[in-house]
């Protein structure tokens, strides 16, 4: 078993998308425990890509590669796994604040946390105050992560502080920040709960967030 | 000591030569701010399709803000535009962007016959024109080209075009940039008939996107061909943490590296600095943009004390930078070595 399930997490850090699919299929087959096939396959895959990424051994395309892997795997596990038996470690909404259309950091951290365990929606790319604020009422969200690589977009994350603040929100949701601009400095002036360099660092700063139960 | 005008301490610089009574002052990338915009008289998105309008924003870089060079192309979607990429050219307060990526399926790319006439190429080559005929032997007058990296990233998408190289595509990858490749040599060679001094050819092969080991690979050679065809100097713009290729940059043939506050000077400056002339680096965000004009001093001072060659902003300043802090980066380097 540790010998399948460690192929399948070779095959994410490798970017072996050609192959992800039939070594899951034959786990499903041979019933093993799906959200097993997920935590030490998948999950533990991405962290060691989050590792490699942070320490400069690989970049973007490689973690792209993986990322596009493991979904093709979580593409086939997803649709058996019974809602109540879902283990989500909790649900982040995504964007990249508006005015603002750069989006491979925030599609990065997207891909991480979900191959962390997370439940991520992902509002996309020029996102206004009221779509944020919508959605925060409507999913309850654990944490709001704001994505902006210019520095003309960057205090819209302060517009979207205050705003949480305004409409009583702000207790309900930890904000995380990132994006080429913006720094841990700017993070604590706006009031922000944490600010991440990159994908891995907003990792960890969601982990830090949703302690495990148990 | 070289005679110091802003053209020849400029020129000088380029060329790592002699120096002048103080250090040049440069603008690889754009320096146009709200500030700048109304002394002239000229805001964005009439800049990046008047040339007319183009040249008289360039122009009061050096007439207002008092750097020794001029550069009419404030975006990076000159080329793009020509080749069939939907760009909203944005206002006052946002640069333009891309809205679509035309070859995001990686056919085969359909160069327009007369791409330099498209009017976003026309504006920049006539904006040239103007400024040369205007500031004559004065001032150095740069032109901006995107290779073929940057062009690739425009008509493929940025994400799928970093996906393709992740999935091992090379054949498809370099396809791509090879046939985008002569847009950037007939660019640049038409900026320096149309007048410019030097070309910036900026190029995102960052380190916050790709390794050293794809530059070496898929673009490193591309390098070399291009700055072997075109005659004029050229400095390569590379935004991003770029240390670990700082010696691959040298190895592709440009005169000079604009690069950014996140590397140290002095370490750029001791690792390429005999290659290689260099032009930085004054922190945009923290610095130029929030900062007060002593921080730039200081900065600035620190670049002309490492030993770098032009010193200017690391990129593309933020609109709402205040000019005292551009005027605070001519203010260090008026003061000599």
């Amino acid at each position: 078993m540790a010998h399948e399930l460690g192929a399948i997490k070779e095959a994410v850090i490798k970017g072996k998308h050609g192959e992800i699919e039939q070594l899951v299929k034959a786990l499903i087959e041979n019933k093993v425990d799906l959200q097993e096939i997920i935590n030490e396959g998948m999950i533990a895959a991405m962290d060691e890509v989050g590792r490699m990424f942070s320490e400069g051994e690989v970049f973007v395309p490689e973690m792209l590669v993986s990322s596009f892997t493991m979904k093709k795997g979580l593409d086939l596990i997803k649709p058996l796994i019974k809602d109540e038996e879902a283990e989500s470690r909790g649900t982040v909404v995504m964007c990249t604040v508006k005015g603002d259309i750069h989006d491979i950091g925030k599609n990065l951290v997207c891909m991480m946390l979900e191959g962390a365990g997370f439940q991520v929606i992902d509002l996309g790319v020029d996102t206004t105050v009221e779509q944020l604020m919508a959605k925060v009422e409507e999913t309850r969200p654990h944490m709001l992560g704001l994505s902006a690589l210019l520095t003309t977009t960057m205090l819209e994350m302060k517009t979207v502080i205050d705003t949480l603040e305004s409409r009583g929100l702000r207790d309900r949701v930890k904000v995380m920040i990132g994006g080429a601009p913006v720094d841990a400095a700017f993070a604590k002036e706006i009031k922000a709960d944490g600010y991440g360099k990159d994908a891995v660092e907003a990792v960890r700063l969601a982990r830090g967030f949703t302690p495990e139960k148990g | 000591m070289v005679k110091s005008t802003p053209r020849n301490l400029i020129m000088s610089a380029v060329f790592n030569g002699r120096k002048g009574e103080r250090p040049a002052v440069g603008n690889p990338t754009s320096i146009v701010c709200h500030g700048l915009m109304d002394a002239a008289g000229v805001s964005f998105p009439e800049a990046h399709l008047d040339a007319q309008a183009m040249a008289d924003l360039a122009l009061a870089g050096h007439e207002i803000l008092g750097f020794d060079t001029v550069m009419p192309e404030y975006s990076v979607h000159q080329e793009s535009a020509a080749l069939g990429c939907e760009v909203h050219w944005g206002d006052r307060n946002t640069m333009p962007d891309a809205k679509s990526s035309p070859y995001a399926d990686f056919t085969d790319i359909r160069i327009p016959e007369s791409v330099l006439e498209k009017p976003s190429m026309r504006v920049v080559l006539d904006a040239l024109s103007i400024l040369r005929r205007h500031v004559g032997d004065r001032v150095a007058l740069f032109g901006k080209v995107m290779g073929p990296w940057t062009l690739s990233y425009h008509m493929a998408g940025t994400q799928n075009f970093l996906l393709q190289i992740g999935l091992g595509e090379k054949d498809k990858v370099l396809r791509m940039m090879r046939q985008l490749m002569p847009v950037t040599v007939a660019f640049a060679k038409a900026q320096f008939q149309a007048g410019a001094d030097v070309v910036v050819l900026a190029d995102h092969v960052t380190g916050d996107l790709a390794g050293p080991y794809h530059y070496e690979e898929l673009l490193l050679p591309l390098h070399r061909e291009i700055t072997q065809e075109i005659g004029g100097p050229l400095i390569l713009h590379v935004c991003g943490n770029c240390n670990d290729r700082l010696e691959l940059f040298a190895q592709a043939g440009f005169d000079a590296y604009h690069f950014e506050w996140q590397m140290d000077a002095k370490t750029v400056v001791r690792k390429v600095g005999r290659l290689l002339s260099l032009a930085g680096c004054v922190n945009n965000p923290q610095v130029l943009y929030q900062g007060t004009p002593d921080d730039v001093h200081a900065q600035a001072r620190y670049a002309i004390e490492a030993g770098v060659n032009i010193i200017c902003p690391e990129c593309a300043i933020p609109l709402a930078t205040p000019m005292e802090n551009l005027k605070a980066i001519v203010a260090a380097a008026h003061e000599g070595y």
